[in-house]
């Protein structure tokens, strides 16, 4: 399990919102491997236009935010995931 | 020079045909041994669609291939491909020493199903999280 009290370090502060905590996915799930290949794994990460969805989004830690950025950049080089998408198709 | 690990992942257009494709795995298959390189797997994923045109091509053939080699044969294997007209992509990555080999179930189409693993809910780490901090709050 990840560290759960994080926002120790800062001061005790009680979170704005109802909204569940975000969990990074690939730290829930160590089986959840970023790789290059994985167009589908990684058009989650995207939104509808191709673009990448920032982590405070999606919940994503920032050690595998970055991972994530360098497998989609590289998957887009090899026509895995778009650059972009152009409406209307 | 110690060797490493890659994989390269190539796109060879479609109207090779499969007899052509055939024969230019062949051909890369030589270029990566003639390097002195060891090939540990090689995948053919077939045609498969491209998220966008490459030489106004919307399907390309796909082909993996594993192996161990030095900095300098790679540079020398990149640079062949380079020169191969056919291939309309590549894209070499170093592996990691003990990382797993590349699945087969990447092999599958894109629009294939297949089992994603989502997990979200059963593991209360939100809960955790949320009480903790609340908790210390109070008492200071």
């Amino acid at each position: 399990m990840a560290r759960p009290e994080r926002s120790e370090r800062g001061r005790p502060q009680r979170r704005r919102g109802m909204g569940r905590r975000k969990v990074c996915r690939f730290c829930a799930d160590k089986g959840m491997l970023i790789d290059h290949k994985d167009g589908r794994m990684l058009a989650s990460f995207l939104t509808e236009r191709g673009k990448i969805i920032p982590a405070r989004v999606t919940g994503t830690c920032a050690r595998h935010q970055r991972h994530l950025t360098n497998a989609i950049k590289q998957a887009r080089t090899l026509a895995m995931v778009p650059y972009q998408t152009v409406y209307p198709q | 020079m110690a060797d490493r690990r890659y994989e390269t992942l190539l796109l060879i257009h479609p109207e090779q045909g499969d007899a052509g494709c055939k024969d230019l795995i062949g051909r890369v298959r030589g270029l990566i041994e003639g390097q002195g390189a060891a090939i540990s797997q090689v995948q053919e994923w077939g045609v498969r669609e491209l998220a966008y045109t490459i030489g106004r091509q919307r399907r390309a053939y796909h082909v993996l291939f594993e192996y161990r080699a030095t900095p300098a044969a790679l540079a020398e294997i990149e640079r062949n491909l380079k020169l191969m007209e056919p291939v309309l992509r590549h894209l070499s990555v170093r592996q990691g020493e003990n990382a797993p080999p590349a699945a087969a179930r990447f092999a599958q189409a894109a629009d294939a199903p297949a089992p994603r693993p989502v997990r979200e809910a059963d593991e209360p780490v939100a809960e955790g999280g949320e009480t903790a901090p609340m908790a210390e709050g109070e008492g200071v």
